[in-house]
């Protein structure tokens, strides 16, 4: 009944796609994250900043991730002065217009968490960095950003995972990644379940990898928040 | 080139019945997909909460399969898979060709299976921060499971699902736009429908964004508006 | 014209909280190896005061002077601020700050904690600053806590390791912000323990704290603070066994009898 040599066959040509769907998750989280984090510090910063993170993230949140693909992808072609420009080359192509859009969305999410992140960093170890007479700069690489960021790791490690998902949406911009293998062999072979369970569980397995070192990155971050091993002679 | 006042307005030249239309559209498939979901997350809550094993794990499989695969890929199932069934049915009828299953009723599955999931976190949640006490009263004046469940609990359980279930409308709302892989004529396609015959895709696309924030900040109003509503009797009177 | 041996001047401050004026004007000085004690009712301005002199709270009106140097201030938009950040940074790692509540870094070991301004601040060698902790450590004695997080230790411990971290500073005095409030009673020892060999080492230290017993014994010099004024202050003899003033008079009595 099950046709192994199929789903052996469609899980190869599935697996051709994850290098593409790897590249897009990771290169959308990680610039995702930079950029996440200059627009939390930007809505701090002053009320113009906060004005315009506002905007940004209210747009971002309160609109489809494949219409935002469509704007970039499409949309910004039509202006000459945009096909000019230096910038043509990669709007042209639709690996850095789904970078691209990928990122602006996560960074909208991101924004919100690292703010989160922020807000929970304790007043007094502030203010402990303030009095040691920390520059700012020092008080945010070594203090407050290192606290926000373990306060915000569980809730970014949701949104990770659902930009690992929403790099599936790469495809309808004809960018074969997972999700656009499957289509493809969908359309030639109808055999939708089958292509389901494969691409599936390729997904399932990215997103429990992606939980699985979230969690340990969690756990290395946090220790004290446990309670104590018994460390005899623990190392500095 | 047309004024934006012409290509958007209602006259013979102008998209706005057709847009108009779409946004109708993309809030009747969100909302069938968005009760589809509270009957998936219902069960959900249902089989995570039993203490027999079937249900339990059936649940459990069911949610984390559909947080765990993307959306686009639920649809292409029910798109492609439905349809096959179909088919497979109209043959048998005698009909011939390919039977596409509607996209409406796919997007109502599938955008529904898939919010069913978060529904299922949201109940449960909410089931939970239920007060024992007020079911043990309940119990105590003597009401039946069905008073008790129509009387107290149902009305306690929306008020802490409530923000719960603001946001997954939301999610639906947006994740409705992959609905128009199907074909069916919502925002997302319309707007790409407008692009393509005008070759103005920007104003098209920004068009379509205004649209869904019209959409997602309207019921955030009314989410509030209900959330207020459904807290009235925690805050202190005026 | 300060003298070289004023650690820490304070002139004329006035601090306001809306419209609260918490501070009406307050001068003090502490000589290099004088032990400061500033006492009074809640509410009376002492930690206001402390707070001032590293520009945790930045005063309306007064002159702020730390080993002679000026605090530079200016006014912009109606408010008060430091003129020059880098001035007030390299002034504030001049001073060791102990906090009520300890605000250790809890993401950091406490042998983190004590080396990190040392490091990362003062930019000196890692090695030199970790022996140097290390010692300090077994000076409070937590030379068996080095790798512990601050969230697995009692108050007393946290308080004695954020002693350390101040003093791996090599501060020119110490400020301490009534670092016994936040203890339980069987806790309030062993930090006082460490603070009075501090002092014993001649250590110049400003301390606002409500242990009369203990300021009696170690300071040099005791002001007392009423409605944000400096009622009465003198020798430790004076303020705590012949006060002049009857607020004082009541306030010492009620404190020390508990």
């Amino acid at each position: 009944m099950i046709d192994t040599d199929f789903l052996a066959e469609t899980l190869l040509k599935l697996l051709g796609g994850l290098p593409i769907t790897l590249e897009l998750s990771t290169i959308s989280i990680l610039a995702g994250v930079v950029l996440a984090v200059l627009l939390a510090l930007l809505r701090q910063a002053s009320r113009v900043g906060g004005l315009f993170v506002r905007a940004y993230v209210f747009v971002l949140r309160g609109t489809p991730l494949l219409l935002q693909i469509f704007l970039v992808y499409y949309g910004l072609g039509q202006f000459p002065l945009i096909r000019h420009s230096i910038l043509w080359p990669f709007l042209r192509e639709p690996w850095w217009c789904a970078i691209l859009a990928l990122t602006l969305n996560t960074a909208a999410y991101g924004s919100e968490i690292v703010r989160g992140g922020l807000a929970a960093v304790p007043t007094g170890a502030v203010e402990a960095a303030r009095v040691a007479g920390m520059s700012r700069w020092t008080m945010y690489r070594r203090i407050i950003l290192p606290l926000a960021f373990r306060q915000a790791l569980p809730a970014y490690g949701n949104e990770w995972v659902i930009m690992v998902k929403s790099t599936s949406l790469a495809s309808i911009v004809t960018l074969m990644e997972v999700t656009g293998q499957a289509y493809a062999i969908i359309s030639e072979t109808y055999r939708a379940m089958e292509v389901f369970l494969c691409a599936g569980a390729i997904y399932l397995t990215l997103t429990f990898l992606l939980t699985r070192a979230i969690g340990a990155l969690e756990h290395r971050l946090t220790p004290y928040l446990r309670r104590p091993e018994t460390t005899l002679g623990g190392l500095a | 080139m047309a004024s934006s006042l012409e290509l958007f307005g209602f006259g013979p030249q102008g998209w706005g019945h057709q847009l108009l239309l779409a946004g109708l559209m993309t809030l009747a498939v969100s909302a069938s997909a968005f009760f589809f979901g509270i009957a998936c997350g219902t069960l959900g809550a249902w089989g995570k909460s039993s203490h027999a094993l079937l249900p339990r794990l059936a649940a459990d499989v069911y949610t984390t399969v559909v947080r765990g695969v993307p959306d686009l890929l639920v649809i292409y199932l029910f798109y492609f898979g439905g349809s096959t069934a179909v088919s497979a049915i109209a043959h048998a009828f005698g009909a011939e060709g390919f039977w596409g299953l509607n996209g409406f009723l796919v997007g109502m599955l599938a955008v529904g299976l898939v919010s069913g999931a978060y529904e299922t976190e949201v109940l449960r949640g909410a089931y939970l921060a239920i007060p024992r006490g007020e079911i043990e009263a309940a119990k105590a004046a003597g009401m039946g499971r069905w008073l008790m469940l129509h009387r107290i609990i149902a009305p306690r359980l929306l008020r802490f699902a409530l923000p719960g279930m603001g946001n997954v409308w939301q999610q639906v709302l947006k994740e409705s736009a992959l609905v128009s892989v199907t074909g069916l004529v919502e925002i997302m396609r319309q707007t790409q429908i407008g692009a393509g015959s005008t070759r103005q895709p920007f104003a098209f696309y920004i068009v379509g964004f205004l649209l869904y924030l019209v959409l997602t900040t309207l019921s955030g109003f009314l989410l509030h508006a209900a959330e207020r509503h459904s807290a009235r009797s925690e805050r202190r009177p005026a | 014209m300060s003298s070289p041996e004023i650690v820490v001047a304070v002139s004329n401050l006035h601090k306001r909280f809306g419209a609260l004026e918490v501070l009406k004007g307050v001068s003090l000085e502490a000589h290099t190896g004088e032990v400061v004690s500033i006492i009074g009712a809640s509410g009376s301005g002492k930690s206001t005061l402390l707070r001032c002199i590293p520009l945790l709270e930045v005063p309306e009106e007064g002159e702020i002077r730390i080993s002679g140097e000026e605090v530079a201030l200016r006014t912009r938009g109606g408010r008060r601020e430091a003129a020059d950040a880098k001035q007030v940074n390299r002034l504030r790692s001049q001073l060791g700050f102990v906090f009520q509540s300890f605000n250790l870094w809890q993401h950091m070991t406490v042998l983190q904690n004590v080396v990190e301004v040392p490091v990362h601040v003062q930019r000196r060698p890692r090695a030199e600053a970790v022996a140097e902790a290390e010692s300090l450590l077994e000076k409070v004695g937590l030379a068996e806590k080095l790798n512990a997080y601050p969230s697995h230790l009692s108050g007393g411990q946290q308080q004695r390791a954020a002693i350390a971290r101040a003093l791996a500073m090599r501060p020119q005095a110490l400020l301490f912000d009534e670092p016994t409030s936040a203890l339980d009673p069987e806790l309030v020892g062993e930090v006082l323990r460490v603070m009075r060999s501090l002092a014993e080492e001649g250590r110049t230290m400003l301390i606002v704290t409500h242990e009369m017993a203990f300021a009696a014994e170690v300071s040099s010099h005791a002001v007392f603070l009423a409605d944000g004024r400096i009622e009465e202050e003198g020798p430790p003899s004076q303020i705590f066994r012949d006060p002049q003033s009857e607020r004082c008079r009541q306030f010492v009595q009620r404190h020390l009898d508990r």
